[in-house]
């Protein structure tokens, strides 16, 4: 693999799963408050 | 859970590899994620926000809503149609891939593909099975009917009595499982090293290097575009038409901000990190690139059901993890064509009043019907073609039409605040400009290029052999006749409640 592909699977990947966290961490704080 | 399990499902651990492995691996990724910003996310968005709306008008599927938000166009409402044309098409083909994983289940239950440790023996395993050809492991197409008959009936039994109860309390335990279980397999895969040493380039790393080694090569052809693009949809059910009708039963302050890109990371996460590094590593180090593209392209679905099993049969307890892998993928199909079902259904309980029990009845009926070409002439490409105008093709047509309605029709000031109804989260702004302008212009700019490029070898068929494109050309015909009936109910509908109006009055 070369070296753009490593950039590019850690920007992907990492976007993914921050944007899933956020998410979830809304999600289940909203629940919380109801 | 609805959503959450109508986005996992077979288009991120069948679907996606065999689109990314035919489509050139590194240079359909670069389209894939252009679109999911770009399209995928808006249009989630839009969904929500126009399937809320309309439900307030008690409408639950594309022609009422596009006509409750366009009510001085009177054809709008048959643009819908692609609504309820489009999952209806995917179910037709979906419920016998869904049949596939459970056989192999069965299959890896009872040992029958344990000794088989190449390509060849897989691939032949597998045209057995679809009643390709006749050979030592099938002898007809019998086995592969009977469980789609399992599967369809457990399908129509499920739609029926809703995901509610025992089903869902099952995929609230089986998709979690799905999961972890992905996660076990992708370090299992990561650690396959260079299975083969005479083939030393067929290594893993090189094996991610296909799906993530940047290629700008393929930036230009629209027909990858257009599969990426259409992978988007196919995987967060946008542009179908399903979360409309889930949407409609929202009630105003529901938050659809935040739902809609929870289902879109949840789904991103088991298509990229877990569907990408699975079957497209295993694949690279057991076949080498060329195969492995040619498996993709003989078939949709075919690269997972050749891929998995070799590389299942190498883990200690391959009967049992086999028939979890094939199991729980059955499982996530289920909750898929459920929701793929349930446009169909709503519009036959809302716009003629009837029954669930009686909508259900007539779509199983029609289902059953439309599946028995896809599963007799499926060698003759009958589910490509079905995938392609159902599950591509008309996905971005649909979301061109549905931008168009919510951004210039509606309005783009009424339609941000609409969104933003019951909403914790404010969607960044940058999001106004990109689904006003940016969406619509892409999805044009794809089509155009689409039309420009591809138009005339897929309506003339060149790339069909002469074998095939009679079956190829009556499929279409097919398509034709389905979207008719639908359009004709949707007159007869209007018709109908034009008259009752009128006698109220």
């Amino acid at each position: 693999m070369r070296l753009s592909g490593w950039i590019f699977i850690i920007l992907s990947w990492g976007a993914i799963i921050i944007m899933t966290v956020f998410c979830f961490i809304k999600v289940f704080s909203k629940k919380e408050l109801k | 859970m609805a959503v959450a399990g109508s986005a996992i499902g077979l288009g991120n651990f069948l679907r996606f590899p065999a689109k990314a492995a035919s489509n050139g691996g590194g240079a359909f990724m670069i389209p894939y994620f252009v679109s999911l910003l770009l399209l995928g996310i808006p249009l989630m968005w839009i969904e929500w926000t126009l399937g809320r709306y309309g439900g307030g008008f008690e409408h639950g599927t594309a022609p009422g809503i596009f006509h409750s938000i366009w009510k001085k166009n009177r054809f709008i409402k048959y643009f819908g149609v692609i609504g309820i044309f489009g999952p209806l098409v995917i179910l037709i083909y979906y419920t016998y891939i869904e049949a596939w994983t459970l056989a192999y289940s069965f299959f890896a239950l009872t040992g029958k593909y344990a000794g088989l440790s190449d390509q060849a023996s897989m691939q032949s395993f597998l045209r057995g099975f679809q009643g390709i050809e006749v050979n030592r492991f099938f002898n007809g197409i019998g086995i592969a009917y009977t469980f789609f008959l399992i599967t369809f009936i457990v399908n129509i039994w499920v739609i029926y009595y809703g995901i509610k109860g025992g089903i869902e309390k099952l995929c609230k335990i089986a998709m979690p499982i799905l999961f972890i279980f992905g996660i076990f397999l992708v370090i299992r895969i990561m650690a396959l090293g260079t299975p083969d040493p005479a083939k030393p380039s067929w290594n893993i790393l090189n094996g991610f290097g296909f799906l993530w080694n940047a290629d700008f090569s393929a930036l230009l052809s629209a027909k990858v575009w257009l599969e990426a693009a259409g992978q988007i949809f196919f995987t967060l059910s946008v542009g179908i038409g399903v979360i409309l009708t889930y949407a409609s039963y929202l009630s105003k302050g529901d938050d659809v901000v935040l739902s809609g890109l929870t289902a879109s990371g949840t789904n991103e996460l088991a298509e990229v990190i877990l569907g990408g590094s699975i079957i497209i590593p295993a694949a690279f180090v057991f076949f080498g690139p060329e195969n492995m593209q040619s498996i993709a392209k003989s078939g949709v679905f075919n690269l997972g059901f050749v891929t998995m099993p070799l590389v299942l049969n190498k883990l200690p307890l391959a009967t049992l993890f086999g028939f979890m892998w094939f199991f729980l993928l059955f499982l996530a199909g289920i909750t898929s064509s459920v929701s793929l079902a349930q446009p169909a259904v709503a519009f036959l309980e809302d716009e003629f009043d009837i029954s669930r029990k009686r909508a259900v009845g007539i779509l199983a009926l029609a289902v059953f019907i439309l599946c028995q070409p896809a599963i007799f002439f499926l060698k003759n490409g009958v589910v490509d073609e079905l995938d392609f105008w159902g599950g591509t093709f008309f996905l971005v047509l649909f979301a061109t039409i549905e931008t168009i309605l919510f951004a210039w029709v509606f309005g783009m000031e009424k339609a941000w605040d609409e969104i933003h109804k019951g909403a914790d989260m404010r969607v960044p702004r940058i999001y106004k400009f990109i689904i006003k302008y940016i969406t619509p212009l892409f999805l044009f700019f794809i089509l155009g290029m689409w039309f420009c490029q591809e138009w005339l070898p897929i309506i003339f068929m060149k790339n069909v052999s002469s074998a095939d494109k009679g079956f190829v050309l009556a499929t279409r015909i097919g398509l034709i006749i389905i979207f008719a009936i639908l359009a004709i109910l949707v007159k007869i509908a209007w018709r109908k409640k034009k008259i009752q109006q009128e006698n109220i009055r």
